[in-house]
């Protein structure tokens, strides 16, 4: 809604303001000490030697729905979009899927969901970063798009995940369908929820056109789920849209994960993620099989059967310690 | 008249040695700042070049390196809080070059060409004489992470380039020197694409991390924008040794014989006034000028000589010398009027006659230290207290940065002088804090202009009631500066007859609909107001506004964001009649019918904005274009309904009725 719009941006802009006057330095600080305070990769310091730093092994993979339509563009999978990035202090690591309702509009689904992961992307190098809170990331990106000269419109779901490398802990914050699951020891020991307001309805940050405001689904960043968690060494954490999850079983996605647990290999890992992706379209264009989404449709008194074809992005890592 | 000698003052015998004794210290003030400014841009000037070589020698390797932070910038086209289209997008490598385009991972500025000039809300500078050819209108200052001696500065510009005129940096002994200046030919436009920029240097053995950009817009057809810079140079391995060698060397240098007197010199620091240009490009012509001002100042410039060379008495005695100071008092101080301040200083070394003249109070009842930023201290405002006694209007702008300037010695300047100004402006002033503005609205209570653009600092400065003891104000500018909703509410209620309002970037702390109810009701007198980035002003706002009759300016960027206006803007253009800059920049809730209106209502309009408003048909600008007949600036960027197709149609139009349209294609 438009309200909930406009308060986060309140609440948002306000915070920082505060944080962000640090980058402007009061002309007495002088240039010569103010190279602590710049804006760039230089985030935390070195923190405490001797304690593991975890980093991610990270790749991914994926596919359009409609190949013909979208041409391959980097960062985009159809109307999926991720986004990779790391600092001193922190990896992150994040999925949006376009809604495609927006195309009877006129309007191009993939369009916000790739501005939302890229300035996801630029924000993390800014200074303001908190490797704790990925709600405010997601809540920053999505207030850049009223910052957009052009005008960007449409709505996505979008998974963000930040692994903080002085505590080893993932924060992960989930609005929508996307979502992640942790594995180890082959078991899931983390897994988002899906949020949807009904079937197949998911939560979504949007923006909609003028005059259509009160007419469209709007949630605000603070509805995201969020979770932090620990984790180790040899974990392996998957990040996917909901072509992935509503097409490939858990138990499958279970197998194929376990495969790598503590595999430090890009090239490896890369093939395991096309392997997963590839049996999630093989899945989603199969019309008999009996997917998770459609039995979840049977659940909701809706006769579906088969797969869902859907754009499909994987983004597939391991911690390393 | 001889000019500077470059020697310390106290010790040259050239200058009236009473003057210099009883005033050694005012003297010394500004002219040995400039001096010194002068002995540290130019190197090995005295032959002290194998000295500066050893300095040189500090094993260094040559190291490129892009921005690591932004400490200041004049105004920015995003809001602080943004990454989009602000300063600090010229942090590390550059992200679009070598694209060419309007990117938001850049760094426009407010501003471009002279649209502000010609807008209503237009300001005339203060001491104009002062200004050089080229004057800044924005500048940007960053630091690196190494210190390096420079050898080239490159501008990654990415839309619109030309705009940057002078590169300044920050050496170890606290000093700015400007390594390069633009002149008239650099500023030819240059083709329409993305360019580094790398101008040729002056050479010179400084150590700097911190430059400082300034940049001139006024010919640039759209906003600029930069996407990094980058700084060249030798490392120096230690930079403590070399500031104290830097240190040595100029004492040494200061007991060598000064060296043959320079005959008028262009000034390498960029401000050399109109006189001092004027001579340089004369010819010996008697001239007619309309005005009686004009033409006494062309006669003293071009004919003088010939006048006074005819009345010599041919052969024989001494003829009759006249010279300058024979001229009545009061025409001697009109031609001095015409000074900038730094000839100003100069001229009242030459002798006790022309120092009495040159301190007299009349010709310091406008002061501006705008140009002079980068030597503007302390010492200086001390010593011009003590000539500024009918002082007036007063301009600090950007000086005191990096504690040149300290807040002590401003109030007690304002405190001194400050009593009958009238317009006071100290943008981007980084002295400033919270006793000095509560000074200000103590002590300046005839203030009709207050200026206090760029002055953001945490926590915001503005948060007390002194300001409201001002109740004179007709011109307001709180542009880039963050403050407190009651104070600014308080002060619109005490300032009756205020006609300029800015309060651009300010929408965030600030709720905007009730500041637009108070003006409404309090400020009916007002013709231009700023609303800039306001995002949070709604329908109710725009209908306020719409109470404001005498409003010729309105600036609504950003304002509203996808909120429907109502009615808000048909009212607004039924009641203020005079409209003519609306700017609607991004207010995506305009509709078809907004535009109808427009058309219908706006006949007075000169500039409109419509940047990045959907559903802009090809109809609707045509209907403008026809019925608002004094229509001269039509901003459609990011329209992307009628940029698709038949672009050429639109440039066809652009013809036809003369207006300067922009679009966001190249």
């Amino acid at each position: 809604m438009h309200s909930s719009l406009s308060w986060t941006s309140r609440v948002i802009s306000r915070a920082l303001r505060s944080s962000f006057s640090t980058l402007l330095e009061t002309a007495t600080g002088g240039g010569g000490g103010a190279a602590a305070k710049g804006a760039t990769k230089s985030g935390a310091g070195a923190g405490s030697a001797g304690s593991p730093r975890p980093r991610f092994v990270s790749v991914v993979c994926g596919f359009a729905k409609d190949n013909l339509r979208h041409k391959y563009k980097p960062g985009k999978y159809g109307e999926d979009s991720w986004f990779k990035a790391s600092t001193a202090s922190a990896d992150v690591m994040g999925v949006a899927d376009g809604v495609g309702g927006w195309r009877s509009y006129g309007i191009d689904p993939g369009e916000f969901s790739s501005f939302l992961m890229r300035t996801c992307e630029r924000l993390v190098q800014c200074s303001h970063f908190n490797p704790q809170r990925p709600v405010n990331l997601l809540a920053y990106s999505y207030c850049e798009l009223m910052e957009q000269k052009k005008p960007i419109l449409g709505s996505s779901t979008a998974c963000v995940l930040i692994l903080n490398r002085e505590t080893s802990t993932v924060h992960t914050a989930n609005i929508g369908d996307s979502g992640f699951m942790v594995v180890r020891e082959g078991q899931v020991v983390h897994k988002s929820e899906e949020q949807q307001h009904y079937f197949n309805t998911p939560f979504q940050l949007s923006l909609p056109p003028p005059g259509h405001g009160p007419n469209v689904l709007s949630d605000s960043p603070e509805s995201a789920d969020t979770m932090s968690f620990p984790v180790r060494d040899g974990d392996v954490i998957l990040i996917a849209t909901d072509g992935v999850f509503d097409n490939v079983p858990e138990k499958l996605m279970l197998q194929v994960l376990s495969e790598v647990e503590g595999e430090r290999d890009p090239v490896k890992l890369q093939m395991t993620a096309n392997s997963l992706a590839l049996m999630a379209r093989t899945l989603s264009l199969n019309s008999e099989f009996l997917s998770p989404f459609a039995l979840s449709a049977r659940r909701n008194n809706i006769q579906a059967r088969g797969g869902k074809p859907d754009d499909i992005t994987v983004v597939l890592a391991t911690v390393a310690m | 008249m001889s000019l500077l000698a470059y020697g310390e003052p106290a010790q040259s015998s050239d200058t009236d040695s009473t003057a210099a004794e009883a005033e050694a210290d005012v003297l010394v003030d500004f002219t040995a700042m400039l001096q010194r400014q002068r002995q540290g841009d130019c190197g090995g000037w005295f032959g002290c070049d194998s000295k500066m070589q050893s300095a040189q020698s500090d094993q260094g390797y040559y190291l490129e390196q892009y921005v690591l932070g932004v400490l200041d910038f004049s105004s920015q086209y995003g809001i602080d809080y943004s990454i989009s289209y602000t300063a600090t997008n010229v942090i590390g490598r550059p992200t679009k070059f070598p694209a060419y385009g309007d990117y938001p991972e850049t760094f426009p500025m407010r501003t471009y060409g002279d649209w502000w000039q010609r807008a209503p809300s237009a300001t005339r500078e203060i001491q104009p004489q002062n200004l050089p050819k080229l004057e800044t209108h924005d500048y940007v200052v960053v630091y690196f992470e190494e210190f390096v001696v420079p050898t080239e500065v490159a501008i990654f510009e990415t839309f619109n380039p030309g705009a940057v005129v002078r590169i300044w940096a920050y050496g170890l002994t606290k000093h700015w020197t400007c390594l390069w200046e633009a002149t008239e030919s650099d500023l030819a436009r240059p083709p329409l694409d993305s360019r580094r920029f790398a101008p040729a240097l002056k050479k010179t053995t400084m150590v700097t991390k911190t430059l400082r950009i300034d940049f001139n817009h006024s010919r640039l057809n759209y906003y600029t924008e930069i996407d990094a810079i980058m700084l060249c140079g030798r490392t120096v391995s230690k930079t403590q040794n070399l500031l104290a060698k830097q240190q040595r060397t100029q004492q040494s240098r200061t007991l060598l014989s000064p060296p043959p007197e320079v005959k008028d010199s262009p000034p390498s620091d960029g401000s050399g006034g109109p006189i001092s240009y004027k001579l340089r490009t004369l010819k010996f012509q008697p001239n007619c000028g309309e005005d009686g001002a004009s033409k006494l100042h062309e006669f003293i410039n071009n004919d003088l000589s010939q006048f006074l060379a005819d009345n010599c008495v041919d052969g024989g005695e001494r003829p009759p010398q006249i010279c300058l100071t024979d001229l009545p008092f009061e025409i001697l101080l009109r031609i001095l009027s015409y000074l900038d301040l730094k000839s100003l200083f100069r001229v009242g070394q030459v002798s006790r006659t022309f120092y009495d003249i040159s301190t007299h109070p009349l010709l310091y009842a406008e002061i501006s230290l705008k140009s002079y930023w980068h030597v503007a201290s302390s010492e200086l405002l001390c010593t011009l207290a003590r000539r500024a006694t009918m002082l007036r209007k007063l301009d600090l702008s950007w000086c005191g940065g990096f504690g040149n300037v300290s807040p002590t010695e401003f109030k007690k300047f304002l405190t001194q002088r400050g009593d009958n100004l009238t317009h006071l402006r100290l943008n981007s002033c980084k002295f400033l804090n919270a006793s000095c503005i509560e000074n200000v609205g103590i002590v300046c209570d005839n203030l009709i202009e207050l200026s206090l653009r760029n002055c953001a600092t945490d926590p915001p400065l503005l948060n007390f009631s002194c300001l409201a003891n001002l109740k004179n104000l007709e011109r307001l500018d709180l542009f880039q500066t963050y403050f407190e909703t009651e104070l600014l509410l308080s002060m619109l209620e005490g300032n009756r007859k205020l006609k300029h309002l800015n309060l651009a970037f300010c929408g965030v702390s600030v709720n905007m609909d009730n500041v637009a109810a108070h003006l409404a009701t309090y400020n009916t007198q007002l013709i231009s107001l700023d609303l800039w980035k306001a995002h949070f002003l709604s329908a109710r706002g725009l209908q306020s506004l719409a109470r404001l009759h005498q409003l010729e300016e309105l600036d609504l960027g950003w304002c509203l964001r996808e909120a429907s206006l109502g009615d808000g803007l048909f009212q607004l253009l039924s009641n203020c009649p005079k409209l003519k800059k609306l700017f609607l920049s991004a207010v995506r809730g305009t509709t078809e019918r907004d535009l109808m209106h427009i058309a219908a209502l706006g006949k007075n309009l000169e500039q409109l904005d419509l940047m990045g408003i959907l559903n802009i048909t090809h109809e609707r600008v045509y209907d403008i274009l026809v019925h608002c007949p004094k229509l001269q600036l039509l901003d459609l960027s990011f329209c992307d309904n009628i940029m698709d197709r038949d672009f050429d149609v639109l440039a066809d139009w652009s013809r036809q009725f003369n207006v300067d349209m922009k679009s966001s294609r190249r």
